[in-house]
């Protein structure tokens, strides 16, 4: 028997959730992956990464299968290409932490004692950053209830504000640190280059971060 | 006549199980009603909407859309014909529900009384242009459920969720909707619809009527509301949450309203065709003007009842069960506008499909932002089992009134 309420297809919105959680609990694996290779612990480096890889692949389902269940039929409140690349933004940023994971098992370098900290400050801020990324989409729902628009939206719109400010600093450290580290002259072309590449990455994850804000206020705009 | 009888409550009974599930699906997917609730909801307001409004649209079916001289020689081929249309209504209602087709049992009814008026009469026993005032009333009623359900969702939204302080303003709103749904119900009733109880108003007498229970509605809501918690400005999860809840009170008053609107539009297609058979077997004449006996309209009513009580239990059952992306705010708005339609529609003498104006004014929400996904594809399926319905129905009246001419002479 149809009803009317098979009108009412599967939120893609739900799903997107659960994705980033899987994304997020990635990012939150970064802070103990450095410290861990800054300590030399690589037994806790191979570890971590295989859990960053799970966790990856397991985001990577999850958005295979959003893409599968949204058929042209389907009518979203916001753009679908918009919704598309807020959900390839996330999980850029679960491939750019895994990618972290996979040049550190390439060799094993001694992070020379100038870099540390400047390293493990950008580190923080990306997280931090990253994870507030994580936090404006599990404000969707309510976003969604209030129809775009009111207090929730001017919540959500400060979010991506503060996201955008904060991927600037990023940059900024960022830029700071590859000064640092070209400065250097002590160090083997290849271990440049691979340091040059995790930090790299990291600016890459708070790119899509901001992306990920960029988006929303998208959505708020139409 | 008891032939007649047993086919009108046949199609009784599927009007209850199968149309009550898409009325009340949106209140019982939200969660404002429990299965339960809404089968009583259901049947206090089916009955009433039946027996109050049905007789409007129990007149088309019954004499609108046929020219009944044309069957003064032969009165007698009226009725096989209108029987054989309430069974070929019920049997494509039963064939499509197996296949899970969204048809709409008036489609079908109007479908088969169009085509074995044209397999009695020819072309010239139809009378076309109500035919078309119908039919047209079914590509519009989706329209204007569509529209109204808009326009309200983006009332609603610039009213309440859009203020910093949704909560307050759901609770200022809740008495004037209350009011609205009070007097176009009450409206409905009183302005010729109190007839079979003997009680004939005017139509400033019924406005009158309906304002004082409206206005009863409202200063009854209106304390209730002051009575809600209210919940602090910074805790925008909660202020949403609470604003659901207030729009769960809204939801119940509009699932009566929309049983009542269907109850009003649906019960004819069961009735309309036993009253066309009882008016000439008791006369023995084809008469033009007969009124519609009020004990036909409680038997319609009170087998859309039975159906759903029966068979409906179940289809709400599974509803109940399933988890929905409509919320109480979104599910009122649709529901509002899709029973307002019906209920002007049904005052009008048309007879449309509840399910489509409903799925019209679903669309309307959804085009306003206000849902997190709509599945297009059914507009689809609508359409094409809209095409199917009326063919289908009109053949099949006609093989079973030629059927049964033979048999019967």
């Amino acid at each position: 028997m149809r009803t009317i309420l098979s009108m009412f297809a599967k939120s893609p919105f739900k799903p997107l959730v659960s994705h980033i959680d899987s994304v997020n609990e990635c990012v939150h694996l970064i802070t103990p992956l450095f410290k861990a290779y800054q300590s030399k612990d690589y037994e806790k480096v191979e570890e971590i990464a295989k859990n960053i890889s799970e966790l990856e692949h397991k985001a990577d389902q999850i958005k295979s299968d959003i893409r599968q269940h949204l058929p042209q039929s389907i009518f979203l409140p916001v753009d679908k290409r918009d919704f598309m690349g807020l959900l390839s933004a996330q999980d850029d940023i679960a491939d750019a932490v895994e990618d972290l994971a996979v040049l550190m098992r390439i060799k094993n370098i001694d992070i020379p004692e100038e870099l540390c900290e400047p390293l493990m400050d950008l580190v923080t801020h990306t997280v931090a950053l990253a994870n507030d990324a994580c936090g404006i989409i599990r404000e969707l729902e309510d976003l969604l209830e209030a129809s775009f628009g009111g207090a929730e939206a001017e919540k959500v719109d400060k979010m991506a504000s503060s996201l955008g400010t904060a991927e600037y600093e990023a940059d900024k450290k960022q830029f700071l640190l590859a000064q640092k580290l070209f400065s250097l002259n002590d160090l083997s072309a290849a271990d440049l280059f691979l340091l040059n590449e995790l930090i790299k990455k990291l600016g890459g994850v708070a790119d899509q971060s901001e992306k990920i804000g960029k988006t929303l206020q998208i959505f708020l705009s139409r | 006549m008891v032939f007649a009888i047993t086919a009108c409550i046949y199609m009784a009974c599927n009007i209850g199980a199968n149309d009550v599930a898409n009325a009340m699906g949106t209140s019982v997917g939200s969660g404002s009603l429990t299965f339960k609730q809404a089968i009583y909801v259901a049947a206090v307001a089916e009955f009433a909407g039946a027996f109050f409004v049905g007789g409007h649209v129990s007149d088309t079916i019954r004499k609108g859309m046929l020219d009944p001289t044309i069957f003064s020689d032969a009165p007698l081929h009226l009725v096989y014909g209108m029987i054989a249309a309430l069974i070929a209504a019920a049997l494509w209602l039963n064939i499509s529900s197996y296949l899970g087709w969204p048809v709409s049992t008036t489609h079908s009814i109007v479908g088969a009384v169009v085509g074995f008026g044209v397999m009695a009469g020819g072309m010239d026993a139809i009378n076309w242009s109500k035919v078309w005032s119908v039919v047209m009333s079914w590509i519009v009623s989706p329209v204007m459920g569509g529209l109204v359900a808009f326009l309200l969702f983006r009332f609603l939204t610039n009213q309440v969720f859009r203020r910093r302080n949704p909560l307050l303003y759901a609770k200022r709103v809740l008495p004037y909707m209350i009011f609205m749904v009070c007097v176009i119900l009450a409206n409905a009733m009183f302005y010729k619809g109190l007839k079979n109880l003997h009680l004939d108003f005017s139509y400033p007498e019924a406005m009158f009527y309906s304002f004082i229970v409206g206005a009863i509605g409202f200063f009854i809501s209106k304390p209730l509301a002051k009575k809600i918690p209210d919940v602090p400005k910074k805790e925008i999860h909660k202020q949403l949450e609470a604003t659901e809840n207030i729009f769960k009170y809204l939801q119940i008053t509009t699932a009566f309203y929309i049983a009542f609107a269907h109850g009003s539009n649906d019960v004819a297609n069961a009735v309309g065709p036993l009253a066309a058979v009882v008016s000439i077997l008791s006369s023995g004449t084809v008469a033009m003007k007969v009124a519609m006996p009020t004990w036909i309209l409680a038997l319609g009513g009170g087998f859309i009842v039975f159906g759903l009580l029966i068979w409906g239990r179940r289809v709400m059952e599974t509803i109940g069960s399933k988890i929905t992306e409509i919320t109480p705010s979104r599910g009122f708005c649709a529901t509002f506008a899709g029973a307002t339609v019906v209920l002007v529609c049904s005052k009008m003498g048309l007879p449309v499909s509840t399910t489509h104006t409903l799925v019209g004014s679903v669309i309307g929400v959804g085009l306003a932002r206000g849902l997190p996904t709509l599945n297009l594809g059914i507009i689809k399926e609508i359409v094409m089992s809209w095409l199917a319905t009326v063919p289908f129905t009109a053949i099949l009246a006609a093989i079973l009134f030629k059927i049964m001419v033979w048999t019967l002479g």
